[in-house]
């Protein structure tokens, strides 16, 4: 049954998305609309129309990372999560501070996961960290390399001013629409992704094949509220970045959103990918990276090939200050929030689980390389948080990143039974017939931990077998999401 | 298909430089007559020039009126509108220029004659590489060099002559000094056609580097 309270938790995600729709589609499109190369309202229109489809089809993505560093596993948590992450980036354009709501998301992720006593996966936190600087410099060289092409290739062609005129405004449009539809795919994780794991829709099937899942509703409601950001409210902030950038030409102007665009596709195609990985090539990580990083990135590398003279560095050293500051900012605030929202409005900010360690657990902690001698006496134990288990094993072991990110994943209870009810619900949704006819063979069953049943159906059926290895990355990731959804489904109505 | 407009105002501008090199063609012609003491073919260029010179006005201003109603991007447009403006400024200097001989009639010393026709001769090769280099800008930016440097080369070389004709203009005592100051005045008029001619050329090249930079 639906909740209509759902919608007032959701307001924050769509007041989120609202501001990354007023903020960021001047990235896209701020150059062109603020020197009137293109007119609002077609700007306005292709952004809109791109920055829905880029969500709905490819969000997915760059949302799994975010996933990763904090399941957010209560609404309310959800709801501050993404609110102090929307007010940080209204303070911060307030206080005319660049923001980037990718940073702010982040910040407010960790912010729930130290309210909530849960373990922050720390490979996954370097691994967007990182990207704060490689989406830039990525940014910077791909504008430097593609400028340098571009004028070599102006240079050639025989063309007048007029006609150069007409392609660099279609160019302009077409860089926009593409950078729309990257925006779209890889930001909307910063506005919904909290959502996903209570996101409180069913899945809609749509004959034999078409399947809308609840995070592509999640998706288009977020890039619904973008669009109303881009249409109500970016024409302001379009103007002030094109005036602030006059300096560049049209081409430079082109150069520096299609670069934003390549950089912002890069991280979230899932499709690149996917073809990275069919040929054993290394794949680039799925993370929601800053559009605004990236558009200062790529006038940057511009610049730099042009000599520097004309960088404004104070201006860029305020950019990066405003950046090293919101995620800072937006983990406090939320801190802050979720106190509040739990002890005077009381209100459910996070979901308790168990973690417990079984013998079959110490067994699995072994088989990943951990020394399970000295954590013998911790058997039977049951531990209230993520970063409980994780420090009271870690007091007898020393664990890697990725060792305490295993003792997190293999120690949580999830109490899933396999009911007739649930394998009916399961039954049209994307398994193959060998998936679901082994998971069949368990109904009545119960298992304490997800990777028990995992397990099982490794048993049953080898359409459940994690291969590993980048050629069967895509692969391992469609089963993972699938080991998920049965996981949900199983716990929701086994609860 | 997708440039039709575009299309449309390029023609227009196209036609607007040949109306310049009519313009220059006819004011050559027109001022070699008088120079050869025909006075009724100096009077049929000077008309000629002047519903030349309303012609292309009004295309010049249909072509500003375009730019302002199109398509174009602002940017483009007001650099195109400054340049247009730049350019009209050549077959004014035409027409003021014949103009002080229809209304003036100098008695030109009988030994200027070849050098003023040497001048002549650069002044319009000066405006069809002007004209040239103008159609390279809407057709082929890579071009535009080449012709602005020709317009560059001739205007030098009318510098010289005008220079060399002032000197002895000045030097000559057996001329009244109204009668200097009239040849210095002619002489002039026509030096600042090439050097409008060139001013206009260095648009043109500030242009075509903007656009292919």
């Amino acid at each position: 049954m639906f909740d209509p309270t759902i919608i007032i938790f959701l307001s924050s995600g769509l007041f989120l998305g609202w501001s990354l729709g007023a903020n960021d589609a001047a990235n896209v499109f701020g150059t062109a609309v603020g020197s009137r190369m293109v007119s609002f309202t077609t700007a306005a229109l292709i952004c809109g129309i791109f920055v829905v489809l880029g969500a709905f089809i490819s969000g997915a993505g760059a949302s799994q990372t975010l996933g990763k560093l904090g399941a957010v596993n209560a609404i309310g948590g959800s709801f501050m999560a993404a609110l102090s992450a929307g007010i940080t980036v209204y303070w911060m354009t307030k206080l005319g501070l660049p923001v980037s709501t990718s940073q702010t998301i982040i910040g407010s992720i960790v912010g729930w996961n130290l309210f909530s006593d849960s373990y922050t996966d720390i490979s996954s936190l370097m691994q967007i960290l990182s990207t704060w600087i490689i989406c830039p410099l990525l940014s910077a060289l791909i504008a430097a390399l593609l400028f340098f092409l571009t004028k070599i290739i102006v240079r050639r062609i025989g063309i007048g001013l007029i006609r150069f005129d007409g392609y660099t405004r279609l160019a302009l449009i077409l860089a926009g629409a593409f950078g729309a539809y990257s925006l779209g795919a890889n930001n909307i994780s910063n506005v919904v992704g909290v959502f996903i794991p209570v996101a409180p829709f069913s899945e809609l099937n749509f004959g034999w094949d078409y399947r809308v899942s609840s995070a592509q509703q999640l998706f288009l409601l977020g890039g619904i509220a973008i669009a109303v950001g881009v249409f109500t409210y970016s024409k302001k902030v379009m103007m002030t970045v094109g005036t602030e950038l006059m300096t560049l030409t049209p081409l430079a102007a082109w150069v520096a959103v299609m670069s934003h665009s390549i950089v912002l596709f890069l991280f979230a195609s899932e499709q690149l990918e996917s073809f990275l990985a069919n040929h054993s090539l290394p794949t680039i990580p799925l993370v929601p990276v800053s559009s605004s990083q990236a558009v200062v990135g790529a006038v940057i590398g511009i610049g730099m090939l042009q000599g520097g003279r004309e960088i404004h560095w104070p201006r860029v050293y305020g950019i990066v200050r405003g950046w090293a500051i919101s995620p800072i900012l937006s983990c406090l605030i939320c801190f802050l929030g979720l106190y509040f929202m739990q002890n005077v409005f009381q209100q459910e900010v996070k979901q308790d689980f168990n973690y417990l360690i079984s013998e079959g657990v110490i067994e699995k902690f072994q088989k990943e390389g951990i020394d399970t001698s000295s954590i013998q006496e911790l058997k039977g134990s049951v531990f209230k948080s993520s970063s409980e288990v994780v420090r009271s094993i870690n007091d007898k072991v020393d664990l890697s990143r990725e060792q305490k990110q295993i003792v997190v994943n293999y120690s949580l209870q999830k109490r899933l039974i396999v009911t007739t009810e649930n394998l009916e619900t399961i039954r049209k949704n994307g398994l193959s017939k060998p998936q679901f006819e082994s998971l069949k063979k368990f109904e009545g069953q119960s298992f304490d931990h997800g990777w028990e049943l995992g397990d099982a159906l490794v048993l049953k059926s080898s359409d459940w077998l994690i291969k590993g290895g980048v050629k069967n990355k895509l692969n391992d990731r469609k089963i993972k999401q699938k080991l998920a959804y049965i996981y949900r489904i199983l716990q929701r109505r086994s609860m | 298909m997708f440039f039709k407009k575009q299309s449309v105002i390029e023609e227009k501008i196209q036609r607007l430089l040949r109306y310049l090199e009519d313009m220059g063609n006819i004011f050559k012609y027109a001022y070699e007559s008088y120079l050869d003491g025909k006075f009724e073919e100096l009077n049929e260029g000077n008309e000629e020039l002047d519903k030349i010179e309303k012609e292309l006005d009004d295309l010049g201003r249909r072509i500003q009126m375009s730019l302002v109603r199109e398509s174009l991007m602002p940017d483009s447009r007001d650099d195109l509108l400054w340049f247009l403006t730049k350019l009209d400024k050549v077959p004014s200097s035409f027409k003021h220029s014949l103009g002080e001989i229809v209304i003036e009639r100098p008695e030109i010393p009988s030994d200027f004659n070849l050098p003023l026709k040497n001048l002549l001769q650069h002044t319009h090769e000066a405006v069809r590489s002007l004209a040239n280099c103008t159609d390279a800008l809407f057709s082929d930016l890579r071009a535009v060099r080449q012709h602005v440097e020709e317009v560059g080369r001739q205007e030098s070389m009318v510098d010289k002559i005008e220079y060399k004709l002032l000197n002895s203009v000045f030097e000559n005592e057996e001329f009244e000094l109204s009668r200097k100051y009239q040849l210095k005045s002619v002489l002039k008029q026509l030096g600042s056609i090439t050097n409008l001619a060139e001013d206009v050329a260095d648009a043109v090249l500030i242009l075509s580097t903007k656009y292919s930079a």
